[in-house]
């Protein structure tokens, strides 16, 4: 009798074609993300019918963070009410956010200084080139040219304990123009910066803040009570930027 | 492991042909790369995009009595929000829904605020109470209800447009401005609805209130501040009806 012979099959699969397949998805990943941007304090916003999309370029991010929890599971509210904000740029490079965040702090500089003609705080170009890297910034305006020396693990390591008193833009006080508070003194160079720009040639940003109301978005956390997000708008409305959008995710009609 | 093979079917090799190669390249590390670099970008990518909401609040300058824009008592309709928060603060929730227990004091026209005893509770509060339901089976619900009920001639009015926008007989621009125009529409009895948002509110509150005035296509609506009487009303309600305070 023969022997019947096992035919040995090759092990080897041709994996070209999954190779395709992943590249193809690796470049459709890769061309239509929008990096999560750092943010010192995560939020739950609250959901809501309205459509509207966040525009990406000239926008003005003001967040809030909501309370924590402590180690006992209790709601911790001295982290609450913080405020944060974030700077995003035209698409035109000559107005990009860089840019526009440097101008920003030069302007805001030059009014605290105005205000604190005995302490006044200086940068160097140093730290006003850290500046237009970060983000979102949420310090005292005092602190934070030390703030800005830090190396960015360090910086993540103050802005991760939010119950510090120098985290946070103070938003107190906001009824006297004359003694604008550091949230107003950030808006206003906001908005003056804008109007330069517009000077300039590019009204996008300006525009955004005035007209539509597309260029501030209060983003908060859902729970968070009204009072706290209340001295947020106050704030804005006595600067006059009465028009803003609320951040909120999408629901249907029937939630 | 890019493997060259050499194809060798034994016996005799002609003179001047050319040798054939069978090349063969293993993507196994090449697709390891790839999907690593896929989980990547899946984890660092936001797909979906915040939506908003937006608003126009009055500016803060005091407005002198002649110039305030004065509503129609009858068009009036004042919601005061509120968010019930256990002693930590807390939003509590509801059991049965697991929706956070938010409540809606509302009043048609003027406070009603007599009180005859001078005991400092408001005798006959005319506060009603209802909560943010949304829709069941298609029914409008709650404080949509009301809302709705308030805003029914533009709402039928919007819904014939909605038909014909459904049928294709106008496109989306066209819809919108139509839509416009009836929200805007003075002959129509239209209410003016006024939100207020209490110190417990939360944040959510106020947006389910304005998305009800979106879904209601309500146009003037206003969030505005709340003051003592607004207080006082709804401390005389939950004391008549027996609801702890806090």
């Amino acid at each position: 009798m023969g022997k019947v012979k096992i035919k040995r099959k090759s092990t080897l699969i041709d994996m070209t074609a999954m190779s395709d397949v992943t590249v193809l998805l690796l470049t459709f990943f890769m061309l239509t993300s929008t990096f999560l941007q750092k943010e010192p304090a995560t939020v739950i916003t609250p959901s809501s019918v309205s459509e509207i999309k966040v525009p990406t370029a000239n926008l003005v991010t003001i967040l809030v963070s909501g309370a924590g929890v402590d180690e006992n599971g209790k709601r911790d509210a001295s982290v609450e009410g913080k405020v944060f904000i974030s700077i995003a740029g035209d698409v035109d490079s000559t107005y990009s956010s860089e840019n526009v965040r440097e101008q920003v702090l030069l302007e805001a500089m030059s009014s605290y200084n105005k205000l604190h003609k005995n302490n006044p705080v200086n940068f160097t170009n140093a730290q006003v080139k850290t500046f237009s890297k970060l983000n979102m910034f949420g310090v005292k305006f005092s602190e934070l040219p030390k703030f800005l020396d830090m190396s960015v693990a360090e910086q993540d390591e103050v802005m991760k304990h939010l119950d510090n008193a120098i985290v946070g833009i103070p938003v107190d006080g906001n009824r006297d123009m004359n003694k604008p508070n550091e949230f107003q003194i950030w808006m206003r160079a906001i908005y003056n910066v804008a109007e330069a720009n517009k000077d300039m040639g590019n009204d996008a940003l300006a525009s955004a803040l005035r007209k539509t109301g597309e260029g501030i978005a209060v983003k908060a956390d859902k729970d968070t009570p009204y009072s706290t997000i209340h001295d947020v708008l106050d704030n804005l409305q006595t600067l006059k930027l009465n028009k803003f959008s609320l951040m909120t995710a999408l629901k249907t009609e029937n939630d | 492991m890019a493997q060259i093979e050499q194809s060798d079917k034994g016996g005799k090799k002609k003179k001047g042909a050319q040798k054939k190669m069978q090349i063969h390249v293993d993507f196994t590390p090449m697709v390891d790369m790839n999907m690593l670099l896929i989980t990547f970008f899946m984890l660092c990518t936001t797909m979906i995009k915040s939506q908003t909401l937006q608003i126009a609040l009055p500016s803060n300058e005091k407005v002198e009595q002649e110039q305030q824009n004065k509503t129609k008592q009858s068009e009036a309709i004042t919601l005061i929000l509120d968010t019930e928060r256990d002693t930590d603060g807390k939003v509590k929730f509801d059991a049965e829904t697991g929706k956070p227990k938010h409540t809606i004091y509302y009043y048609e026209g003027k406070p009603v605020v007599d009180d005859e005893n001078k005991d400092g509770i408001i005798d006959n509060p005319n506060i009603k109470v209802e909560k943010f339901i949304g829709n069941t089976n298609g029914q409008v619900n709650g404080i949509r209800k009301i809302l709705h009920n308030r805003n029914k001639q533009v709402l039928e009015k919007i819904n014939v447009q909605k038909e014909k926008w459904r049928n294709k007989e106008i496109n989306d621009e066209q819809y919108q401005a139509i839509a416009k125009e009836i929200r805007n529409d003075s002959t129509l009895t239209r209410p003016v609805v006024i939100i207020k948002a209490g110190p417990n509110a939360s944040y959510e509150s106020l947006i389910s209130a304005l998305d009800e005035m979106q879904i209601n296509q309500i146009s003037r609506y206003q969030i505005d501040n709340i003051n003592g009487v607004d207080s006082a009303l709804i401390i005389s309600y939950k004391t008549i009806n027996g609801i702890p305070l806090h």
